[in-house]
């Protein structure tokens, strides 16, 4: 009499088949790459009406804010309300003369941050969330523009092994050990809601 | 923004161009994919086609894919048994409907010879049929793969004890499905 596993390791596919040939796999990997990039030139290739419709669009929102901001002040500070402030900042673990101290957001943990921000806003070319090892948590990417990769690579190559802080609204909401020097992305990490993901995403990108 | 929990370290990564990071995905997952998608198939060839499909899917949303081997690992896996249980569930319809209006045979052992031991190999694998695609790639990972209980929930973002529950399921449902030949 066999167990379960021993039955199904007799009738298991893979002992008795090979894996799939180089060809079949080069094969596919073509087709998948082909398809992909169909798809990104397709989205790149925008129709032009539909571009002059969304300068159109873009600018009658640029008249409206203009006349709001004259008209009602308090609709326009709002608008501002919503905004992220994004710092990236060298840290470190133990105070010194021109470090000032600093509480990482969650918990009871302090890091002594330099004054001067490495990346802000502006050095953002853009922001996108992405979902976590949990259906439910969203981290959030985000793509600096050539100067603001070329700041963070030459900031970070000098702090080998040391902290970097992420600050959200002047709060360091994450710190990591920098192992090796950030180029031209960072991850913002944590038990993030996909609101609050959409939130910081909206948030960064609205401040240049 | 109180609330928010110290993270991991910042993983850096260069996900600008989707079409490289698709392609270093499938160089670094194919494999694993495809082992996989051919213990819940019943073909070589619907396991291909349920990694191109899996594949496809990440090339539609390169965005939503996480950073780090692990992680894009355990988003390729879930992503793959989502469409096989698509497939699964059409599948059942239609076996439901031959079961019920053609009085398809039931699953048993054969005489001993050759052809005998292949039919009853495909007997058995297709028993495991019975078993939803998420409850089949936990047994076939635990008792095929060997993969360890919580490596496994952390592959599939779900709780040890819900994949114990999915095993102890599985095991039962098979038990009975292959009931001719666990009394051989």
């Amino acid at each position: 009499m066999k167990s379960i596993t021993e039955l199904l390791r007799d009738a298991d596919p893979l002992l008795h088949e090979s894996m799939t040939s180089s060809e079949q796999r080069d094969y596919r990997r073509k087709a998948i790459l082909a398809v992909a990039s169909r798809a990104r030139d397709r989205a790149g290739a925008e129709p032009r009406s539909r571009v002059t419709l969304l300068v159109t669009l873009g600018f009658v929102m640029i008249v409206v804010l203009f006349f709001a901001e004259r008209m009602w002040s308090p609709l326009v500070s709002n608008v501002y309300a919503a905004a992220v402030r994004f710092e990236v900042k060298l840290a470190e673990e133990k105070p010194a003369a021109g470090l000032h101290e600093a509480k990482v957001s969650g918990t009871d943990r302090s890091v002594y941050l330099h004054a001067d921000a490495i990346v802000t806003n502006s050095d953002i070319s853009q922001a996108y969330i992405i979902q976590a090892d949990h259906s439910s948590q969203y981290n959030v990417g985000v793509e600096f523009n050539p100067s603001g990769t070329g700041k963070i690579r030459a900031a970070t190559a000098r702090h080998i092994g040391k902290p970097v802080a992420i600050l959200l609204d002047g709060q360091v909401v994450m710190t990591a050990i920098v192992r090796e020097p950030i180029a031209e992305s960072a991850v913002i990490s944590g038990d993030l809601s996909r609101t609050e993901a959409e939130k910081i995403v909206k948030g960064i990108t609205t401040i240049r | 923004m109180n609330e928010l929990n110290v993270a991991r370290v910042v993983p850096v990564a260069d996900i600008g161009n989707p079409i490289e990071r698709l392609a270093i995905l499938f160089d670094g997952h194919y494999d694993r994919l495809y082992r996989l998608a051919r213990r819940l198939t019943a073909s070589a060839d619907d396991a291909l086609d349920l990694v191109q499909e899996t594949f496809l899917k990440a090339a539609r949303y390169p965005r939503s894919i996480p950073v780090g081997f692990a992680n894009e690992e355990a988003w390729l896996v879930r992503v793959l048994i989502n469409i096989r249980r698509d497939q699964w569930r059409k599948n059942l319809t239609r076996s439901r409907f031959e079961a019920t209006v053609c009085g398809k045979s039931p699953l048993g052992p054969t005489n001993g010879d050759l052809e005998g031991a292949v039919i009853a190999r495909a007997s058995v694998w297709r028993a495991l049929d019975v078993l939803s695609p998420r409850r089949r790639a936990i047994v076939v990972m635990r008792e095929l793969e060997g993969i360890a209980i919580p490596a496994i929930a952390s592959l599939l973002g779900i709780s040890q004890i819900t994949v114990r529950w999915h095993l102890s399921m599985g095991r039962r449902d098979l038990t009975t499905a292959l009931k001719a030949y666990t009394e051989e």
